[in-house]
């Protein structure tokens, strides 16, 4: 047992860092107690990573000072970070895909150990952290074959696999629905009973308010102060992360709804027969939500109307005509756009400028017939999207790995706001983007559904699809279990049918 | 803040930049100021055209390698068809007139490349497996076709191309022309063509291309196709050239061309080079040979300077990705 020397587990003081001539902190503060879950807010850029990353070792601080139990550290590599009992969980997952998950769990011991590895042991010791957690997955699988949501436990248990003092998580429910959510928030509770340390870094508000002991929220790279959660209110947080006040989160949703649906889906089977017997409709101009908990079957949904997986049966209705899509190519043909939720995989291609990612859906009206691309067309079709949806870049040269989250997925939604779309089909559209961006993208989906397109929005975020949908189908097991009109939403409504529940009456 | 980083540095700082961010065009200008030191025979006409001819047919290869290793794959089977297609156009511009073997010639490159583009966008094998059983299966086709020993051209067509291949328009050889010109189609395509967009797009990110509507097998399909049908120009230019076809022509020619791809600056990985930068790499690996040639450099050790050369150029691009 560690002696407690001072008040705070963690003492940041007066950290700068800059990268070149880029100032990312300046004269950063952040206190942590024993014992205690501390919220680190701010929005994509503001320099959480950055500070989280002096701590555990990643970077190192050009100012200031650290005291880990009132002792100053300098921990120079992410091993020194580990020693001192700092452990990361990041939001780019790290594990190794052909490892199993006890070999990935315990990765970092393999090398230090003795010249034989006790296997049957260390997948025992894996297996009682995992199962301790509350969530099932076998030790001993290979970790490519488990879902994203397994991954991310697999993650949190490695930074638990040793002798954890100071917990950090970024961002670590990205992937999670509320149920797995809330299991992660009972084990973070009881972590923090047990005298751990926890930063946490999100952008979801209330689970912040929820689970947080205090908070301290960043801007610029400056720290604009640090208080206990019960002191103070979202809208004050949120004041402090943008600088501004924030009444209008959400639009008004104002879209005409003309009552010829655009798009129909009639009894939809997918070929690995999971996805099951969907049938609804869209109407012009209507946000249609899609809510579920983590493998329910949404994007397996949407990716079956899209063309990306095989159908098995079901008809598909664009504007009254049959239509069929047995690939993202027809998809695309009768105007059908699909914005992944795996941005980084699916959506953008990270190496390739902005020009060449809003460009690639959008080839025809720039080119002539033998495909000869009209260079100034191009530029002023790409310039306008980026001033519309206020991508921040310097140029429209600048590759999509060198932008924020944020703006990465706008560059995503851009390619299918660059051509007219009859359906667009958006999969957690803001998913790990700041506030700021979180607003613009609520308006610009809006905007797009005031054109007549009928939108399908896909969301774990409950405030987010009761925010901006028209109506909420909610899946359970592969299929549309009950759909909400806008008078009946609530988290509880949409958690009841989610878990397959009817409503109470 | 951000205009001051990507702003070009002056002085020194400027210069070095350029010379880092050009460093194939950098490296093939040392290694000829280097060679004219070294050599008074370097810059003589028989020399330079001698060298242009020799890297011509290698050359037009690695062209289609780039565009196969922009989509992220490989094509191992290209030296083989050279063979086999060598002793084809041999026996062809013996029986039928000119312009027809020409023709078929190409034609049965295409449809090589197309049996392992089939292979790798249809049947999704992979790039390196499909293209190495073609590699097999083209030698021996090449030995068996021609029983072992070259077939020499005896036709008018015959001595028309031999003649083509072995002079020079404005003090440049033909064949080289040839080459100059498939790399500009290349570049232009590669550049201004929605075709060179969409096989980059495939490289970087072959999901992302598929949920943006490309038909990406039907892409992958062509590239090797067309991958094929310039080895088969470069089988016509080869054997043209030493009037004869063998089955024991392009030889490695595979891995000379993964090389001058490689030296000129793309990624293995795809969605990274273009044909310019290749040809440069061409040169590169011509010049070496040419300059150890010149100074009696007997050939093993050729290899073994070949091969820390390669080493060299790919370590001095790293220092420039990691500005």
């Amino acid at each position: 047992m560690e002696k407690i020397e001072s008040e705070y587990r963690v003492e940041m003081t007066g950290i700068t860092k800059s990268f070149g001539v880029v100032s990312v902190l300046e004269g950063v503060n952040l206190k942590v107690k024993h014992g205690e879950i501390h919220a680190l807010l701010g929005e994509n850029g503001a320099g959480k990573s950055t500070l989280v990353k002096i701590l555990s070792g990643v970077h190192q601080k050009d100012d200031g000072k650290i005291l880990l139990n009132g002792k100053e550290i300098n921990p120079k590599n992410t091993h020194d970070g580990q020693v001192l009992g700092i452990s990361v969980v990041y939001q780019e997952l790290s594990l190794v895909n052909d490892l199993s998950v006890a070999e990935n769990i315990y990765l970092h011991k393999l090398g230090a150990s003795k010249f034989w590895m006790n296997w049957k042991k260390i997948t025992k010791d894996a297996q009682e952290l995992i199962d301790s957690l509350g969530f099932v997955i076998d030790a001993s699988a290979i970790v490519r074959d488990l879902s994203i949501v397994q991954k991310q436990v697999v993650e949190i248990a490695k930074a638990l696999s040793e002798d954890t003092k100071v917990l950090i998580l970024d961002e670590p429910t990205t992937v999670f629905d509320p149920h797995d959510a809330q299991k992660l928030f009972t084990n973070l509770l009881r972590l923090k009973n047990e005298g751990m340390s926890i930063i946490y870094i999100s952008h979801h508000l209330d689970e912040i308010f929820k689970i947080a002991d205090s908070i301290t929220v960043l801007k610029d790279g400056i720290d604009t102060g640090s208080m206990a959660t019960k002191d103070i209110n979202k809208d004050n947080v949120i004041k402090l992360m943008i600088g501004r006040e924030l009444d209008d989160l959400f639009p008004i949703r104002d879209a005409i709804v003309n009552n010829t649906p655009v798009f129909e889906v009639r009894n939809l089977y997918g070929s690995d027969g999971f996805v099951k017997d969907i049938s609804f409709s869209v109407l012009p101009g209507e946000v249609v939500g899609i809510a579920g908990l983590g493998g329910s079957g949404r994007t397996e949904m949407a990716k079956l109307i899209f063309g990306a997986d095989k159908k098995k049966s079901g008809t598909l209705i664009l504007n009254g005509k049959v239509i069929k899509t047995d690939s993202p190519f027809d998809a695309v043909k009768h105007e059908i756009g699909f914005v992944s939720e795996d941005r980084k995989e699916e959506g953008v291609f990270l190496p390739l400028s902005i020009r060449r990612n809003i460009s690639i859906t959008s080839f025809k009206p720039i080119s002539d017939k033998f495909g000869f691309i009209n260079y100034q067309k191009e530029c002023d079709n790409v310039s306008a999207l980026i001033a519309k949806l206020n991508i921040k870049t310097p140029s429209s040269e600048m590759n999509v790995n060198n932008l924020s989250g944020g703006n990465q997925q706008k560059v995503a939604l851009a390619k299918w706001l660059s051509i007219d779309s009859k359906l667009i089909i958006i999969d957690e559209p803001t998913r790990g983007v700041d506030v700021g961006a979180k607003i613009e993208i609520y308006h610009l989906i809006n905007e797009v559904a005031k054109k007549g397109v009928g939108v399908i929005v896909i969301s774990s975020d409950m405030p987010e699809i009761m925010g901006i949908a028209d109506r909420i189908l909610v899946m359970y097991k592969g299929t549309i279990f009950g759909e909400l009109p806008k008078e009946k939403f609530t988290e509880e409504n949409i958690l009841r049918y989610s878990i397959g529940e009817e409503l109470k009456a | 803040m951000n205009t001051a980083i990507n702003k070009q540095g002056n002085g020194l700082g400027g210069i070095l930049k350029f010379v880092l961010k050009h460093n194939t065009i950098f490296i093939f200008v040392l290694l000829v100021i280097f060679s004219a030191l070294i050599s008074d025979v370097f810059f003589t006409e028989t020399n330079l055209s001698n060298l242009l001819k020799q890297v011509s047919g290698i050359g037009i290869v690695s062209i289609g390698m780039l565009i196969v290793i922009l989509t992220g794959g490989i094509d191992l089977s290209v030296g083989s068809i050279v063979a086999l297609l060598a002793v084809a156009f041999a026996i062809l511009v013996n029986m039928v007139v000119l312009p027809l073997a020409i023709l078929i010639t190409i034609v049965m490159g295409f449809a090589l490349g197309s049996f392992s583009g089939y292979l790798v966008a249809y049947k999704k094998m992979a790039p390196f497996i499909a293209t190495l059983a073609l590699m097999t299966i083209a030698r021996g086709l090449g030995f068996i076709y021609s029983k072992g020993s070259p077939v020499t051209f005896d036709s008018p067509g015959g001595t028309f191309m031999s003649d083509f291949a072995n002079n020079s328009t404005l003090f440049v050889p033909n064949i080289a022309i040839v080459f100059f010109i498939i790399v500009a189609v290349a570049a232009v395509m590669l550049k201004y063509n929605v075709f060179g967009r969409l096989v980059i797009a495939m490289g970087s990110n072959e999901e992302a291309s598929r949920l943006s509507g490309i038909k990406v097998s039907k892409y992958k399909f062509l590239v090797y196709a067309i991958s094929g049908s310039l080895a088969a120009i470069a089988a016509i230019v080869t054997a043209s050239r030493t009037n004869l076809g063998s089955p024991n022509m392009g030889v490695a020619w595979e891995l000379d061309a993964i090389a001058a791809v490689v030296i000129g600056g793309a990624s293995l990985n795809g969605g990274k080079g273009n044909a310019v930068n290749t040809l440069m790499g061409v040169l590169i690996l011509g010049l070496i040979g040419n300059i150890l040639n010149l100074l009696n450099v007997p050939s093993y050790p050729q290899q073994v300077v070949k091969g820390a050369i390669i080493i060299l150029a790919v370590l001095f691009q790293k220092i420039e990705s990691k500005k």
